[in-house]
């Protein structure tokens, strides 16, 4: 199999990876560059714990092929926040309980940002079609659907500011 | 053994590497159910040629009456487009119900076509709006119709291993015409319906000029309800039409038992149901 | 008397979720070790086969295979991969039918041979090169047919053909007197599902074997301790040279790994020890729904005798579970279904009778609710038409039946509280009551329904298994104290929880308080978490160390302080007197000063938990489309007596998780098996678990009736979210349409057919 040089940026900085054409994207980022916070729970884009941010959209990384983002902008759970400064949606899924076993939390924190990225006023139906694919066994959705309001609204008052 | 991947530029381009690699290379967009069938074993192919990064087949529009949707174009933009809401809405409620949204961020409405599954939401909608598809292979670009483009489940008359399926067009609805896509499914979001209808139909006055009713899955692949539509055509819409109509739709689907997604006797007693809702959403939206 | 508490009882943050929203939990999935190999297993395409010849050379032969495991080259020592070993209570056995291996398949996805190498797909061309001869035998699916003369024998069995264990008899006071002193008699029998846990990590482990032999094995168990027995006992090694622990998150558990995960375990330790190297192996999704463990289906039959002022007289439950291949947890759950669906109400003369029965399915074993939401489904649909039969509200009928502290029931330890009618009333409030059995929209093709239904379950499982508890509490130097459990932490809040008690308990800040959990090295053995047991008898343990260290601090203290150990008390981290208000000493002040002298406090906790009713009572409102038959939930509401909510909003999220996993036993959740024993809903595609577009308003509503056995008052809280969600759900499609359900899931086509057979 023959390897290529795969060119992305990744959480803002670019980056080169060799690749074989089978790969996918869960397995460049988990098994090649160690980001094991985007989590792989069905590997068919059944369950959305891989979920990434891929040129400002939502997808399921296990089942994109890793050539085609090739020059494309990727975001993960690692680039979004750090302990000393959290992104608004880590902020409120963390004070109000929205994270049980957390297996879902990475995928559903980036379908959830690539929804306020675009919209900060969202309705309960429009995080309810964003996070649709993201599959929690845990929590019943109610609080992480409370959590990615609650952070659509601190991130609208920063943004009035 | 998957040896190469091109992330083609040009329609050209994808056929020269589809030249090369004579039947053992492949298009594709998305991607999102070729990989699947790859690594299950399914399918077989030394190169995919992505044709994602095609500029042209990105266009969504408008030309002279005919909307055109490039082959790169996915549901999601199918689904928030303003030319497709209101020259085709029911397209876009299709495209809007396929799988979840990180689906539809990749998936494309053409993949959605050439995978040729009998319930695919989108290619249901397409027929309805008599679409066709623009082919490019090196002997020239040629259109057919999406309702021929199925061999049986799951196959499509299109080779993509040497043909590249560059856009689909339909004609854009006009005043007087209404359209609709009614899904029942057994939850809101990832999963397949247990039936789809779609249908576009122009009034005339009072009376049905012409009308497309597509159903699935109730045979291999979309089918129209040809009865049912003669039904209608040129009649008065009454409450007693529309309803023997939607008998007549019912009397012409063979659905299968799926053990997963309902009986064939449950499903061929509730399409009548489904025809006749998807039936009356589409004469509301034409008047 | 209630008492202010200084952490408990306070929605503190979760100490787990900031590394969860950052990515940097480490789950079992995640762990990658120097050399690590990959393991794939080869899997049964038969439901029922005898393994004639198996020829691994060329998968042996193929590059960057170092290991093929099978029936002929691994361990012929029988374990059960729950944890039963270690919980079954003599005289019952424990019931040990299976092999890592074995020369017999007895399932469509059972263990043939596995295989360990260099990459994931080199271990998957290799399993393709393994040829298998099979001699096919006769297969049985159901347990009513499984019990028969001339079906198929899956394993030998002494009380009977296919049944596992003992069959469970309960009985209190004479039913059949009972039944002759009743005005109206009901029997009706239910039939339920396969429900799947459907966690987010699958089933993995990862086997690290030293050059001197220690063992160490990372995995997603939620019972690192019973888990280490197991695998000790299956590779003939001394428990202390056998290390099991989370890495130390998981991904859920639901029940699904109480012992090991499916066979990720030793299969993992299997070929570590073939290969001398590391090995992972981690469950794709559709191996993680056909092999390992279900929630038991099977048929519930619930006689129930009445007096004409709605009063109950006797009541015989009996049930015939099917627990797949495998038994699992099938001897110990027939158990607990039995026991909670009799002791939801007071009845003097009661029955039970139940077993499992082994099939050719999937094996079921240990889901979220352990046999009580089969029971409850059956228990609570049942009461909906007695007084539907009789004219009573469902409330009020309830009311004059409900279990109270102080009466008799079948189990062995007492009822000491139930906050049970305040979760009707509140819930009742909740929900709008009093618009049940009103005619809506007649005009129009949906109709809409209100239903509720009560129930229970248990704080841990003693009874019915071995139950105890240990934990250490050291104070560090600087004063702050380090817990160590064994118990994990699935994502319920168990580190969280348990910690906000240590804290209240020293009188220190939450923040000093530092915990180490689910390992077997550095914690003394415990249970687990299951049986909704963590917070109420692990807690209990952690406050018995807790309070051990702090009565050694106060005595020290009191010597510094020139007074008795009871004039102290610690808050804030500082030791007061409680009689002189200027008299005080910092606990670091205390510690550190011992330490001078060579001591350090260590205390230490080892209980044996005693049980306590959790009560709840499930509101649902619905909409039938009467058309399709497609229910839609449009309000679930859950009031639930937890006792004492150590950490509210924890609590809120293990009610509302529940209720999802209830709405979708309901509606929508089941594995059906095609006629031969193959699985048919296999992946999250295919299996209709809830998304959340499909999820309704969830109101918990938390009462605190607290039970004066359990740390701070608390009670079970896990597992009850779902236990009477499918009866309030079914019980709501009979106020909207007027029919009966005696089986579960309520899918379109189910609800049509009924409404065709009224027509």
């Amino acid at each position: 199999m023959q390897k290529k040089v795969l060119q992305f940026k990744l959480n803002g900085e670019s980056l080169a990876v060799l690749v074989s054409p089978a790969d996918t994207l869960v397995d460049v980022l988990r098994d090649q560059l160690g980001l094991t916070g985007t989590k792989k729970g069905c590997g068919k884009g059944e369950c959305g714990a891989c979920t990434v941010i891929m040129n400002g959209k939502s997808v399921n990384s296990c089942i994109i092929p890793a050539l085609q983002v090739m020059d494309a902008e990727i975001e993960t759970i690692e680039g979004i926040g750090k302990p000393e400064k959290l992104h608004p949606l880590q902020e409120s899924f963390i004070d109000l309980g929205a994270i049980q076993c957390g297996f879902c939390t990475p995928g559903m924190i980036m379908s959830a940002k690539a929804l306020l990225d675009i919209n900060l006023s969202p309705t309960t139906a429009d995080i309810k079609e964003a996070i649709a694919g993201n599959i929690c066994r845990c929590t019943g959705y109610t609080k992480i659907e409370e959590a990615v309001l609650a952070a659509a609204d601190k991130m609208k008052i920063k943004e009035d500011r | 053994m998957l040896k190469d991947y091109v992330l083609a530029t040009s329609v050209a381009e994808a056929l020269e590497v589809l030249k090369t690699y004579d039947g053992k290379a492949r298009v594709i967009a998305g991607g999102t159910d070729v990989l699947l069938d790859l690594n299950a074993g399914k399918l077989s192919v030394d190169c995919l040629v992505d044709v994602t990064r095609v500029a042209e087949l990105k266009k969504l529009e408008n030309m002279a009456g005919q909307i055109v949707i490039g082959a790169a174009v996915t549901h999601s933009e199918v689904k928030k487009s303003d030319l497709i809401q209101s020259n085709a809405p029911l397209l876009a409620d299709a495209s809007g119900s396929v799988g979840s949204l990180q689906i539809r961020n990749t998936a494309t409405v053409v993949g959605n076509v050439l995978n040729a599954q009998p319930a695919a939401d989108a290619a249901v909608a397409l027929v309805a709006l008599g679409a066709e598809v623009e082919i490019q292979d090196p002997s020239g670009t040629t259109y057919r119709p999406v309702q021929e483009l199925y061999a049986g489940v799951g196959k499509t008359t299109i080779d993509c291993t040497r043909q590249v399926v560059t856009a689909v067009k339909f004609p854009a609805l006009k005043p007087g015409q209404g359209s609709s896509f009614v899904r029942l499914a057994q939850r809101g979001a990832l999963a397949l319906p247990m039936l789809n209808v779609a249908v576009v139909l122009s009034l005339q006055e009072e009376k049905i000029e012409w009308v497309r009713i597509v159903m699935a899955p109730v045979a291999p692949q979309p089918l129209r309800a040809s009865m049912a539509e003669k039904v209608l055509q040129g009649q008065v819409v009454t409450t007693e039409l529309i309803s023997s109509a939607a008998k007549a739709a019912c009397a012409e689907s063979s659905p299968r038992d799926s053990a997963i997604r309902g009986s064939a006797e449950y499903r061929k007693e509730v399409l009548e149901v489904i025809v006749r809702r998807a039936l009356e959403k589409a004469l509301a939206a034409a008047q | 008397m209630k008492k202010d508490y200084a952490v408990v009882g306070k929605s503190v943050r979760k100490l787990d979720a900031m590394e969860k929203a950052l990515g940097t939990a480490t789950y079992t999935t995640d762990i990658r070790l120097p050399g690590m190999l990959y393991g794939k297993v080869l899997r049964s395409p038969h439901p029922h086969a005898k393994i004639v010849k198996i020829d691994t050379h060329k998968a042996e032969a193929l590059p960057g295979v170092m290991a093929v495991a099978t029936h002929l080259n691994t361990s012929k020592v029988k374990f059960n991969t729950s944890a039963t070993s270690t919980f079954t209570i003599p005289p019952l056995q424990p019931v040990e039918d299976q092999y890592i291996f074995d020369s017999v398949v007895r399932y469509v996805g059972d263990e043939v041979a596995a295989v360990a190498a260099v990459s994931k797909s080199v271990a998957e061309a290799a399993l393709k090169l393994i040829e298998v001869e099979y001699q096919l035998l006769p297969a049985v699916y159901d347990p009513i047919e499984g019990m028969q003369k001339g079906a198929p024998e899956i394993h030998h069995c002494e009380v009977g053909k296919n049944i596992p264990g003992e069959k469970i008899h309960i009985e209190m006071g004479d039913v059949e007197k009972g039944f002759a002193e009743a005005d109206y008699v009901f029997e009706h029998t239910f039939k339920l599902p396969v429900q799947k846990q459907a966690q987010l990590e699958t089933q993995a482990a990862v086997a690290q074997v030293a050059v001197d032999g220690k063992v160490t094995v990372w995995s997603t168990t939620q019972t690192p301790h019973p888990t280490r027995r197991i695998l000790a006992t299956i590779f003939s090694l001394p428990y202390s040279k056998v290390r099991v622990l989370n890495p130390p998150y998981i991904g859920g558990g639901f029940g699904v790994r109480i012992g090991l995960s499916a066979k990720a375990e030793p299969i993992a330790l299997a070929l570590a020890m073939l290969a001398k190297k590391p090995v992972k192996v981690v469950y794709d999704r559709k191996e993680d729904f056909t092999s390992s463990d279900t929630r038991h289906s099977g048929y519930i039959t619930v006689k129930t005798g009445v007096k004409k002022d709605g009063i109950f007289t006797s009541r015989k439950i009996s049930a015939t579970l099917n627990t797949g291949a495998y038994c699992s947890w099938g001897a110990e759950l027939p158990g607990v279904l039995g026991a909670m669906g009799l002791s939801l109400y007071y009845c003097p003369n009661q029955m039970y009778d139940g077993h499992s029965v082994y099939t050719n399915i999937t094996p079921a074993g240990a889901m979220r609710g352990f046999g009580s939401p089969q029971a409850i489904y059956a228990v609570e649909s049942q009461m909906d038409i007695i007084a539907d039969e009789l004219g009573f509200d469902p409330i009020e009928i309830r009311r004059k039946n409900i279990m109270r502290p102080g009466k008799d029931w079948v189990l062995p330890y007492p009822c000491l509280s139930s906050g049970l009618e305040e979760c009707m009333d509140r819930g009742a409030a909740e929900i709008d009551w009093q618009r049940r059995g009103k005619p809506t929209q007649q005009h129009s093709t949906k109709r809409r329904g209100i239903g509720m239904a009560a129930g229970t379950h248990v704080s841990n499982s003693w009874p019915f298994c071995v139950d105890y508890s240990n934990a250490y509490v050291t104070v560090q130097q600087d004063g702050s104290i380090h817990l160590a459990s064994g118990v994990p932490d699935m994502g319920t809040g168990t580190i969280t929880t348990l910690s906000q008690m240590a804290a209240e308990v020293m009188g220190v800040a939450l923040d000093q308080v530092g915990i180490t959990i689910a390992d077997t090295e550095s914690t003394p053995f415990e249970i687990g978490s299951h049986a909704s047991r963590t917070c109420y008898a692990s807690g209990t343990a952690v406050v018995a160390a807790a309070e051990d260290a702090k009565k050694q601090i106060l005595e020290d203290a009191a010597k510094t302080l020139n007074t008795s150990p009871e004039d102290l008390y610690i808050a804030d981290g500082i030791v007061y007197s409680l009689s002189n208000a200027e008299l005080n000493i910092p606990l670091s002040k205390v510690a550190v000063e011992a330490h001078l002298r060579g001591k350090q406090f260590i205390g230490v906790g080892r209980i044996i938990p005693k049980n306590a009713p959790p009560y709840l009572a499930h509101f649902a409102k619905v909409e039938v489309d009467i058309e399709t038959g497609k229910v839609t939930v449009l309000k679930m509401v859950a009031a639930h007596d937890v006792g004492k909510a150590i950490n509210p909003v924890i609590v809120e999220g293990q009610l509302e998780g529940g209720l999802a996993m209830g709405l979708g036993y309901a509606i929508s959740e089941e594995i059906k098996f095609d006629g031969k024993g193959t699985p048919l809903n296999d992946g999250f595609h295919k299996y209709m678990l809830p998304t959340a577009v499909d999820i309704p308003e969830l109101k918990a509503i938390i009462v605190e009736a607290n039970d004066p056995s359990g740390p701070f008052g608390a009670k079970g809280v896990g597992e009850t979210g779902l236990i009477a969600t499918a009866a309030a759900i079914s019980n709501a499609v009979y106020d909207a349409l007027g029919i009966r359900f005696f089986e579960i899931p309520l899918t379109e086509e189910r609800v049509y057919k009924a409404l065709k057979e009224r027509k």
